[in-house]
């Protein structure tokens, strides 16, 4: 933390802020569209297997892939919280960081909502036949 | 601190007179038609709205007069299906959401301490198109010919040999046309927004009223692709015999639903959304504080934003689906009244903790929130499937959705009118007048369509164009109507006090609310230029922050007066760090040109006139060819290596 | 293993969490991004709709008795188009540093390799029309809107491109500090290349599959 960082440092560190932002709704987007089209697909064919596959695990890999990316978004959020507050607390004050912590507040809550909707539909996977209408 | 005997206190005579040389218009009939100031436009958006908002009522109104008693005949049943369809077409996309533009293009550059917008001949454009594409629609009604299929325009009653005439070809033509303006609008009103804050405006400082007409902004661009796709395509199952609504051509008639819905569900947070920024920009002036929970809103704003992408399947749950996938869906559109939620009750807590200013604008804004939240409790009875499919297509949902329209979208647009007219006029509003529009208004709301849930609950299907009197649906009918005529009275003192308030109302001053955000510390009505000292902003409520203000008096420094030409201030997309000062495009007939030859290319297309359409489209290339030709500048100053 | 600590603590650092990213790009490349944003999403919606049809038709696809489509024309556009790109990329680079002769190079030649690409789609046409037209089935109509509405936007970037040369033809138009229209049209232009690929995939390669 004393030396400066490098430009490289610097853009990953801007861009991993943007993951704890928007990852969790990046991942929930994958999610639903991977989920929704593989139930469609397979149903629609009249199978519940997918390449070989039960359904129900390709569909559970739909959930649990990015129920992860999701919980990896939440840390960086609340890394950045916890590095903007130390820093406050050692008594910057800059916009940036102002910014940073803000974004990082609506980061944590995106990353909990998604992480909900992920999981409700990690229960719908479990309870539901994936075939039936 | 600030004032260093080197720095002048405040700005020169001679810089205002520079400013006012660059950016007045003379007020010349050219200039009305070349004007791409964003004050202009954006008023130009408040009165074509409401204009078309007025057309559409009146269409309400006479559909609630034919409706006032059982079996009469005041409309014929194809009179009265081109009423319901352009009443909901119109009000969706002729009203709500150009409305909401038109604050947004006042307000926005205002808000964030700017000259202007980002494309200020975009936006000159996207008016003239909003305008000729309303004009388009509008006209084919005394023809006979305007569309009539409701206004989600379901296939395969959209089909040619289901519904002949041109009535469908002018929803389609129509549709296609107005998304030119709204998507380039919402371009402008993201890059506007990234850019173009005063200096020191990080996100952290962005006003809600802003957040949410870029959210909208967002999610403009990625869903009204999917209502584009759904028209062209219906305009060519129509025109040129393709088959992609048509089961007999292998065809599939849910496409229409699902490309619709993709759209439709966005779009209904696309009409709420601004709506409820004006609800937050209006709170801290009658409370005398900021809104409580800053990000928390943020955070909202974003999510419905992003969420409602993901909820569209709800409105098909009757077409057999898996039980599975559907509930995919169904945990996003559970989800998503979190985060209204949240919004709710950051208003109601700056209500109980503030002071409250019991005003006009503030009425309507506790209007709006009882009204909106009584639909959303309607909605969520949607959620049992049982309930849904007993009540849909019956007057319930016409309820349901006219309390979360206009809870959502018409009393915001009506407090914003009360709160921004001084602004926007520089006059203040009669006070009495205000309060009886208000109380007719929502009396009237609610007299009219409290009861359509009763009867829709007794069975009264939507768009039936009357109703056997042996029903039992008489009186909550008859109710209804009267209702329907209080609100219209209401709405009629809304725009008479607007009009008394131009022609006598007192002089407002620049600050006449002790608003908080940055509008409030320009002239009313604005200069040309908007602010003579660009603002340095130091906090999320500017205006009531004497290091903001002192920015623009003592503090004022020659890179944020920039008098020398038309010129205003970019900055940097998340911290707002100043950039470079841009020069801003003169006014120019280009916009008009541009959005006159569109209206012939759809005309033609209309018409069948295809020649004239390929025609058309060589002059649109051409005009926007020439609109973009750079000029000629010498080779040092573009930099050309030798 | 200590270096690469020190790289992620630099990188989630305080200061490195809190850089400005994306910072500093011109209005006019935010315009064009969301043009294309919103141009891209038209594309989805497009390509969603030809699969939703194919799967709600029914195991034969294409339909009546229509052949798969055949690969080689298809491949050599791909051929012409998607490295046409490379030609642009020299050319703005060029024009960032003041060489306007790589701008006119690099511009004619992306023309070429469209135009050729047109040309092409023209002989794709002419062969398939005797097979199928777009009101034949939905298929017919899939197949000629998704490719038309594409060389629809071929020409679009063939426009600009060919504006972009007339107006770098008569001079003082670009140069090491402006350079900002070349730029979007070369965001649109790449955009259209990549589009293709998703059109190859979609409509030519996915009914074998
Ligand atoms: C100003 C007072 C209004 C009245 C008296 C009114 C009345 C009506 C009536 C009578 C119908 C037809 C119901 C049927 O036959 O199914 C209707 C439909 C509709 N209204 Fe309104 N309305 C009003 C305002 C609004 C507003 C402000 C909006 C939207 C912003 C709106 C959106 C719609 C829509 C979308 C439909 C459905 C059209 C369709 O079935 O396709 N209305 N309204
Ligand atoms: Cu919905």
């Amino acid at each position: 933390m004393t030396a400066r960082p490098g430009p490289h440092a610097r853009l990953t560190g801007g861009l991993l802020l943007w993951y704890g932002v928007l990852g969790g709704a990046a991942a929930w987007a994958v999610h639903l569209i991977a989920a929704w089209s593989l139930d469609e697909l397979a149903c629609a064919a009249k199978s519940e297997r997918i390449a070989g596959v039960p359904l129900w695990q390709a569909l559970s890999v739909a959930v649990f892939v990015p129920g992860v990316a999701t919980v990896g978004s939440l840390l960086v959020a609340t890394l950045v919280l916890r590095r903007t507050g130390q820093a406050r607390a050692a008594g910057a004050h800059d916009r940036a960081l102002e910014r940073s912590r803000m974004l990082a507040v609506v980061g944590v809550w995106a990353n909990l909502l998604f992480l909900t909707i992920i999981a409700l539909g990690g229960v719908a996977v479990l309870v539901f036949p994936p075939c039936q209408g | 601190m600030s004032t260093t005997t080197s720095t002048p206190p405040g700005i020169g005579r001679d810089d205002l007179a520079r400013l006012a040389e660059h950016w007045d218009e003379p007020r010349s009939l050219r200039a009305w038609f070349t004007t791409v100031d964003h004050k202009k436009i954006g008023r130009r958006y408040l009165v074509t709205a409401a204009f078309f908002f007025v057309l559409a009522g009146l269409s309400a109104l006479v559909m609630r007069t034919q409706l006032a008693r059982p079996e009469s005949g005041v409309l014929s049943p194809q009179e009265y299906n081109q009423l319901f369809t352009m009443h909901g077409t119109a009000m969706i996309f002729l009203f709500a959401t150009p409305m909401l533009f038109g604050f947004g293009n006042f307000l926005v550059p205002l808000m964030i301490g700017s000259r202007d917008m980002a494309f200020p001949r975009l936006n000159a454009f996207g008016y003239w198109v909003f305008l000729f594409a309303g004009l388009f629609m509008w006209a084919s009604l005394p023809f006979g010919a305007a569309p009539n299929n409701g206004w989600f325009a379901y296939a395969p009653l959209n089909q040619d040999q289901h519904n002949p005439g041109l009535h469908m070809d002018v929803y389609a033509l129509g549709l296609l046309f107005l998304g030119i303006s709204t998507t380039s609008g919402a371009i402008n009103f993201i890059v506007t927004a990234l850019k173009l804050r005063a200096p020191g405006m990080s996100l952290n400082r962005v006003p809600l009223f802003v957040w949410a007409i870029v959210a909208t902004a967002f999610m403009v661009v990625f869903a009204l692709p999917a209502l584009n796709t759904d028209n062209a395509l219906l305009f060519l199952d129509r025109r040129f015999d393709t088959h992609f609504f048509d089961p007999g051509g292998g065809g599939n008639v849910l496409l229409w639903q699902h490309l619709f819905w993709i759209f439709g569900h966005p779009d209904v947070y696309i009409i709420v959304m601004p709506g409820l920024g004006i609800v937050s920009a209006v709170l801290p002036a009658f409370t005398r504080r900021g809104v409580v929970g800053y990000p928390l809103i943020v955070l909202a704003i974003v999510a419905i934003s992003i969420v409602s992408f993901g909820v569209w399947v709800h409105h098909m749950f009757a077409t057999g689906l898996p039980q599975l996938s559907y509930s995919f869906f169904s945990a996003a559109s559970t989800i998503i009244t979190i985060p209204s939620g949240i919004q709710i009750f950051a208003w109601l807590a700056t209500m109980m903790l503030g002071r409250l200013v019991l005003r006009t604008p503030l009425l309507f804004v506790i209007g709006f929130i009882v009204t909106f939240v009584l639909g959303g409790f309607t909605g969520a009875m949607f959620a049992l499937t049982a309930f849904d499919q007993q009540v849909t297509d019956s007057y319930f949902v016409v309820a349901h959705f006219h309390y979360v329209l206009l809870g959502g979208a018409l009393f915001p647009i009506l407090a914003g009118i009360y709160f921004w007219l001084p602004k926007i006029t520089g006059r203040m509003y009669h006070e009495g007048l205000g309060r009886w529009a208000f109380w007719l208004v929502f009396t009237g709301m609610h007299v009219t369509f409290f009861p359509m849930h009763l009867y829709g609950l007794f069975g009264m299907p939507r768009r039936v164009y009357t109703y056997r009197s042996d029903l039992g649906w008489d009186v909550g009918n008859l109710i209804s109507s009267i209702g329907s005529y209080v609100l219209a009275l209401g709405l009629l003192l809304v725009l008479i006090g607007v009009v008394h308030a131009i022609r006598r109302g007192r002089p407002a001053g620049p600050d006449p609310w002790a608003g908080d955000s940055l509008e409030w510390s320009a002239a009313s009505p604005p200069e040309a230029y908007n602010f003579p000292v660009i603002p340095r902003v130091h906090s999320l409520h500017p205006t009531w922050d004497e290091r903001t203000a002192e920015s623009t008096t003592t503090g004022a420094t020659k890179d944020r007066i920039l008098s020398e030409g038309k010129r205003t201030l970019f900055t940097s997309e998340l911290d707002a760090r100043p950039e470079r000062a841009a020069q801003m495009p003169e006014p120019s007939f280009k916009p008009l040109v541009l959005a006159g030859v569109l209206l012939v290319f759809f005309t033609a297309l209309l018409l069948g006139a295809y020649p004239v359409a390929v025609a058309a489209v060589l002059a649109v290339a051409a005009t926007i060819a020439a609109w973009l030709w750079p000029p000629r500048r010498p080779d040092e100053e573009i930099g050309i290596a030798s | 293993m200590t270096d690469r600590g020190g790289v992620v603590a630099a990188a989630t650092g305080v200061e490195a969490l809190t850089t400005e990213e994306p910072v500093g790009r011109p209005t006019g490349w935010w315009g064009m991004v969301m043009f294309v944003a919103t141009e891209a999403t038209l594309f989805a919606c497009l390509l969603g709709s030809y699969f939703y049809l194919r799967f709600q038709h029914g195991p034969v696809w294409p339909p009546d008795g229509i052949d798969k489509p055949k690969l080689l024309i298809p491949l050599v556009m791909t051929g012409v188009l998607v490295p046409s790109s490379l030609p642009v990329v020299w050319a703005e680079h060029g024009i960032r540093r003041g060489q306007r002769w790589r701008l006119r190079a690099g511009l004619a030649a992306t023309l070429v390799m469209g135009l050729s690409f047109m040309a092409l789609l023209v002989i794709e046409y002419r062969e398939d029309l005797t097979h199928f037209t777009m009101t034949t089935n939905v298929y017919g109509s899939l197949f000629y809107v998704i490719t038309g509405f594409h060389g629809l936007h071929v020409s679009v970037g063939l426009a600009m491109i060919g504006w972009l040369l007339a107006a770098s033809l008569r001079g003082g138009s670009f140069g090491s500090h402006r350079h900002e229209r070349v730029r979007n049209a070369a965001i649109y232009w790449h955009f259209v290349d990549t589009v293709w690929v998703a059109i190859l995939f979609t409509i030519y390669l996915s009914p074998r599959l």
